[in-house]
């Protein structure tokens, strides 16, 4: 059981004068790790055989991509490269401000303006010898597939739901089924998550195809508030009513540097609508309004503190270095956070949803001939004794565009795809390994189709 | 200036400028350089605290600059707390600091008037007599004091506070104060100058349901003899009797009225009855209030008034806060309203003024010290006020709590059990002079030490059965991370430690009463007053 | 628990080499909803819907031709954008149409409760349709955008008719013109 003990490792705690310096992996370097990487434990992963050769595997072959380089993303970069990752990939498309610095420890007052993603590198790659971060400042939706499949583990450090919602369907877009419609779990990448808000956060994993998807529980995320327009219009009573009232009317209407939409961090933008919401505020009585207050509202500012963003990206890098190592057995699943009131935490499995529109469906792979007409394609959703569809409507993407093939219920969309039906699907563009997305009444979801082509086939499942 | 203000946004909607003030005005003292204590001065030093001292004789090894971000592999063998304050000072300029390389122990016995001077002191991986005298010191001197530690997966803090009051407690969901149960006389004046029935549609359905359910309350009150609906049914014939004022249209269908439906909606958080709250009551029954001197704190003064204020009032009410919430209605009656609650909340504050100055003259303090703005903070929370007081160490060594007891006997282990572990490898550290599982010959066979040093520390308790209980599994995992710093951990348990070294220094927000334990095997976590 | 990847695992780059899908964009979950609720559209007589661009679902116009109520004969246009964040977000939806309405603005917003704030995920496009034809049956004079019309239908119902005739045709009600309408 204990091969990892032939592997000896010298202790020095108090001897360290004599220490000699490697530039990489000086003497006793990753003492504190390789204790529960190389000692058997209990409450390892019931796979864990402890052994000198995990370490290698983070230091040398595991791959990760760390999405935001904001406040969460500083800490995992610094969290996971001393835990032993050396190969991280960072994406990040913002620039620095001033109010990042209060929390985003690897930013400088000089470095305003910069790009996160490559700032952050740099600073690791220098502090933390042999880390091998590589800052990519742009979208995640500038990467394909391609991108997103050399990494072991994705880790999340993001304040939108729209993006944590693209890498999700990244990911489950990529796990491959069997003939069987197994799932082949080597195509699994696990996404590890964090958020915080205030003194408030979550940290989950979600394993795409196993366990719950952020399309499962998206009801965890509550939808940003909005005031009735009415309200904002004509029946103001709180300061931010007026502000509000000053971005959905005022602005269009008295166009104060011209055509320039708002820009929640040009301060004369602001300090403009300021001064129009007071007014609009003094009018209806209403106290309140102030720079702070405004921008708050442009710009929906979430309060960010260091401490809970340090919590939140710590609990997600241990659960990192737990899937990489096995070494202990992964959160199940979901952890709240919030310590304004002593310090809460809560951990809950989040269930999958069978139904989910994300992750309960395995594509479904359909074989046609090259000069196989759209029209027989939907006849064969129709037919079909599994499938029974009654009119069903599918769209794909051709060369990075969407493209829509066939939908009867809209008349407009109808008079335009009609043509499509007598069309070959090499004439539209269509190439083996596409996805079909079909809609029909008959699901409670959109199904994802896999089409291969081939000259041999005819149309089988 | 409005530099500092960009640069802290984020955290001043949280805490306002006085919050931050305390922050810029606070001295913070770090024990010991480990991943933990670094990575809690860190979320200190960036939210722009005023300055730190770090005091650590040792000397950097390769072990720890593996694993603190805050040493530098370069500077193997140089001084531990010298690297880790030059590399911290980086993270904010606005930030002073220091170092001591010194061992705490000897500054203990040569020195102790050193520490006197610091707002909270933070100890890392203290331990034996050390952490008592230490602890002893902070205790006299009401000094907030932290202790804390990573070991493995398992993350430990306990705050060591005689006493810690906080008027901000800004608790997250709490009743408004609306009085509506026992309507003041400004409030009554408005809403009987108002007439529903006679009211066009329009205005009718632009009335804030304050007024709505107000109106409905006395029509109640004098059918019911002047009682107010007490049980779920009268709740609920009550709703039904707001519901009927719901205005219909021509064919008798009712209208949409959204601030009906409001008034409905809140009935039952409405017709909670006014009252002052336990935590409040008790507070005014502490000694500290029922015994006001001239070394009392303003806070206590103010406590005094407000006991004051709250027995001579008629209704035995705490002053009114003053706020109202958002609610359906057009801007002009919303806006009357919201200026009676704040007229009447002005009112209360200005006779809690008055009560303040008088004990201040009884008890022989200065009077007027206390600035307006103070008064006027402390009056709108009066609701939420709060003490804490932990036990001290001492006490917590020489009989475990009561609480820590039934978690070792109840049938689920709690993550309390990683309390009792650590206290074992305490045991385990006075023995044996090391810690278990520190080298990989004998990790093995540390287990059974360590067993032995749990079942010594339950029998000190009078529970050695308890030693059932405890699987050894748990022991196990102890001495396979034999006190190994996994940094995550470390960062986790420098964010949970900061915060409560912040709200230490704000006086904002409640700190735990008394222990954290992070379990980092299943992230979950356990507070514990021990 | 299942054990996701094996030490001897290498890098995955023979994958990502290997069966390249560079380029072939994968569906988004705003994409495979907005697809489903399109199919699924099942609209009154009274409004039909035109997509400029057939294969860009995300940006399409309602025409509401109300057969009965005040706005009878008349022809409105409305263009709904719908982002990434659908349905965790509502669709945006501005009246293009100039229209003398009490919930409608002359700049095209709508004062509609599920477009802002009773937004749910739940609701769909659908929805959305049927809630803006409710509009033209039943304009709600309590909650106005465009405060005289409100103040006029509340006040004068016949007056209010006239006005809503007089702007379909074309033509001022009281300073503002108004484009015809009418189908």
């Amino acid at each position: 059981m204990l091969q990892g003990l032939d592997y000896c490792l010298k202790m020095e705690v108090d001897n360290v004068v004599s220490t000699v310096r490697e530039p990489l992996n000086w003497s006793g370097r990753w003492n504190h790790i390789q204790k529960v990487l190389e000692r058997s434990g209990p409450f390892a992963h019931p796979d864990f055989e402890p052994s000198p050769d995990i370490l290698g595997f983070l230091l040398n072959n595991c791959k990760l991509l760390v999405i935001g380089a904001g406040g969460l993303g500083c800490e995992l970069l610094k969290n996971l490269t001393l835990t032993g990752f050396r190969h991280i990939d960072v994406i990040d498309m913002d620039t620095i401000d001033l109010s990042n610095l209060n929390r985003q420890f690897l930013f400088r007052q000089n470095d305003i303006g910069k790009a996160k993603a490559t700032v952050a590198s740099d600073f690791i790659n220098n502090r933390v010898k042999g880390a091998e971060v590589v800052p990519h400042f742009c979208k995640i939706q500038d990467y394909d597939a391609s991108f997103y499949k050399q990494f072991h583990i994705v880790v999340c450090g993001l304040d939108s739901i729209v993006a944590r919602r693209w890498i999700n369907g990244m990911l489950i877009s990529l796990l491959e089924y069997d003939e069987d419609g197994n799932l082949d779990q080597t195509s699994v990448i696990p996404m590890v998550d964090g958020g915080t808000e205030g003194f408030k956060g979550n940290a989950r994993i979600i394993l795409p195809g196993l366990s719950a998807c952020m399309e499962c529980t998206l009801d965890l995320y509550p939808p940003q508030v909005n005031f009735p327009m009415c309200t904002i219009a004509h029946t103001p009573r709180q300061p931010e009513h007026c502000v509000e009232y000053v971005k959905v009317f005022g602005w269009e209407k008295e166009k104060p540097f011209g055509d320039a939409p708002i820009d929640g961090d040009n301060p004369e933008h602001i300090k403009w609508i300021c001064g129009s919401a007071c007014e609009r505020a003094e009018q209806f009585g209403i106290q309140g309004v102030t720079y702070r207050l405004t921008q708050g509202v442009i710009k929906r500012i979430i309060p960010a503190v260091a401490s809970t963003n340090a919590v939140i990206a710590a609990a997600c890098s241990t659960e990192v270095f737990k899937l990489a190592s096995s070494c202990g057995a992964p959160m199940n699943n979901y952890m709240v956070f919030n310590d304004a009131d002593g310090v809460y935490t809560y951990t809950f499995e989040a269930e999958k949803s069978e139904t989910c529109v994300a992750c309960s469906q395995k594509p479904k792979t359909i074989h046609f001939k090259p000069t196989s007409q759209l029209r027989e394609l939907i006849e064969f959703l129709c037919q079909d004794s599994m499938l029974q569809m009654k009119s069903p409507g599918i769209t794909t993407t051709v060369n990075g565009n969407s493209k829509t093939l066939f939908m009867k219920s809209i008349p407009s969309i109808e008079r335009a795809t009609r043509p499509n039906l007598s069309k070959s699907l090499a004439d539209l563009g269509l190439s083996s390994g596409q996805e079909l997305i079909v809609a029909d009444v008959t699901t409670p979801n959109s199904l994802i189709f896999i089409l291969k082509l081939s000259d041999q086939c005819s149309a089988e499942t | 200036m409005a530099n500092k203000q960009n640069k802290y946004d984020r955290q001043l909607r949280l805490w306002g400028d006085h919050g931050q003030w305390c922050l810029e005005n606070s001295k913070i003292c770090l024990v010991n350089v480990t991943a933990t204590g670094t990575e809690t001065l860190k979320n200190l030093i960036l939210p722009g605290i005023g300055s730190f001292v770090i005091v650590d004789k040792s000397r950097v090894n390769g072990e720890d600059a593996g694993s603190n971000f805050f040493l530098d592999p370069n500077a193997i063998g140089e001084s531990k707390a010298k690297v880790a304050t030059n590399l911290l000072l980086e993270l904010n300029p606005e930030v002073k600091g220091e170092y001591i390389e010194e061992d705490v122990a000897n500054i203990l016995e040569t020195n102790p008037h050193f520490f006197l001077s610091f707002t909270v002191v933070i100890a890392c991986n203290l331990y034996g007599e050390t952490l008592q005298k230490l602890a002893a010191l902070f205790w006299c001197n009401n000094i907030p004091f932290v202790t804390c530690k990573s070991f493995g997966f398992i993350g430990y803090l306990r705050l060591v506070i005689p006493e810690h009051c906080i008027i901000e407690s800004h608790p997250d969901n709490s009743h408004e104060d609306l009085r509506l149960d026992c309507p003041f006389e400004e409030l009554c004046a408005y809403a009987d100058t108002i007439d529903l029935d006679a009211m066009d549609k329009k205005d009718h359905s632009h009335t804030p349901y304050v007024i709505i359910l107000y109106k409905y309350l006395m029509e109640w009150k004098k059918a019911h003899s002047g009682a107010m609906p007490k049980t779920w049914k009268e709740k609920k014939e009550f709703k039904k009797l707001v519901m009927s004022g719901i205005r219909k249209n021509a064919d008798g269908v009712p209208e949409d009225e959204e601030n009906f439906d409001e008034a409905v909606k809140q009935v039952n958080s409405a017709l909670v009855p006014s009252c002052v709250p336990e935590k409040v009551q008790k507070i005014f029954n502490d000694p500290k209030c029922l015994q006001l001197t001239e070394e009392s704190t303003d806070f206590w003064m103010m406590v005094g008034g407000l006991r004051q204020f709250v027995s001579n009032s008629e209704n035995g009410l705490l002053p009114l806060r003053g706020s109202l919430p958002d609610m359906f209605s057009d801007s002009d009656k919303y806006i009357k309203l919201q200026n009676i609650y704040q007229g009447k909340a002005k009112q209360d504050m200005e006779a809690v003024t008055g009560h303040i100055s008088q004990v201040c003259t009884k008890s022989g303090c200065g009077n007027g010290k206390i600035s307006e703005k103070d008064i006027k903070r402390f009056c709108r929370n009066a609701h939420f006020l709060r003490v804490v007081r932990t036990r001290s160490l001492q006490s917590e060594y020489e009989s475990p709590s009561k609480s820590i007891m039934d978690s070792l006997t109840s049938d689920e282990i709690s993550d309390a059990v990683w309390y009792v572990l650590l206290r074992a490898v305490e045991r385990f550290q006075s023995t044996n002079g090391r810690l278990p599982g520190m080298n990989n010959a004998e990790w093995e066979s540390d287990v059974n030490r360590l067993k032995n040093c749990l079942y010594d520390l339950l029998k000190s308790w009078d529970i050695p059965g308890a030693v059932e209980a405890i699987s050894d599994d748990f022991l196990q995992e102890m001495c396979r991370c034999g006190s190994s710093e996994i940094h995550s951990v470390a960062s986790y348990m420098g964010g949970v430690t900061s915060h409560e070294v912040v709200k230490l220094i704000t006086a904002q927000y409640i700190p735990i009463c008394n222990s954290y334990i992070y379990n980092g095997y299943k992230s979950t976590s356990v507070t514990i007053d021990i | 628990m299942i054990k996701l990847f094996s030490l001897k695992q290498q890098k995955k780059e023979e994958l990502a080499s290997g069966t390249s899908s560079a380029g072939k964009r994968k569906a988004t979950a705003a994409q495979l909803r907005l697809t489903k609720d399109l199919n699924e559209l099942q609209l009154p007589k009274t409004c039909i819907t035109e997509f400029p661009d057939p294969n860009d679902l995300l940006n399409f116009k309602l025409i509401i031709t109300p057969d009965e109520g005040y706005y009878r004969g008349g022809k409105f246009t409305f263009s709904f954008k719908v982002g990434l964040g659908y349905p965790h977000e509502a669709p945006k939806v501005k009246c293009e149409t100039m229209v003398y309405h009490p919930n409608i603005d002359l700049e095209g917003n709508v004062c509609l409760n599920i477009l802002r704030e009773d937004w749910k995920p739940v609701l769909t496009i659908n929805s959305v349709i049927y809630g803006i034809q409710y509009l033209f049956l039943e304009p709600n004079p309590e909650d106005p955008l465009n405060k005289e019309a409100a103040e006029i239908l509340s006040t004068n119902k016949r007056q209010f008719e006239q006005n809503v005739n007089r702007s379909m045709k074309g033509g001022y009600v009281g300073s503002v013109y108004f484009e015809r309408c009418l189908k």
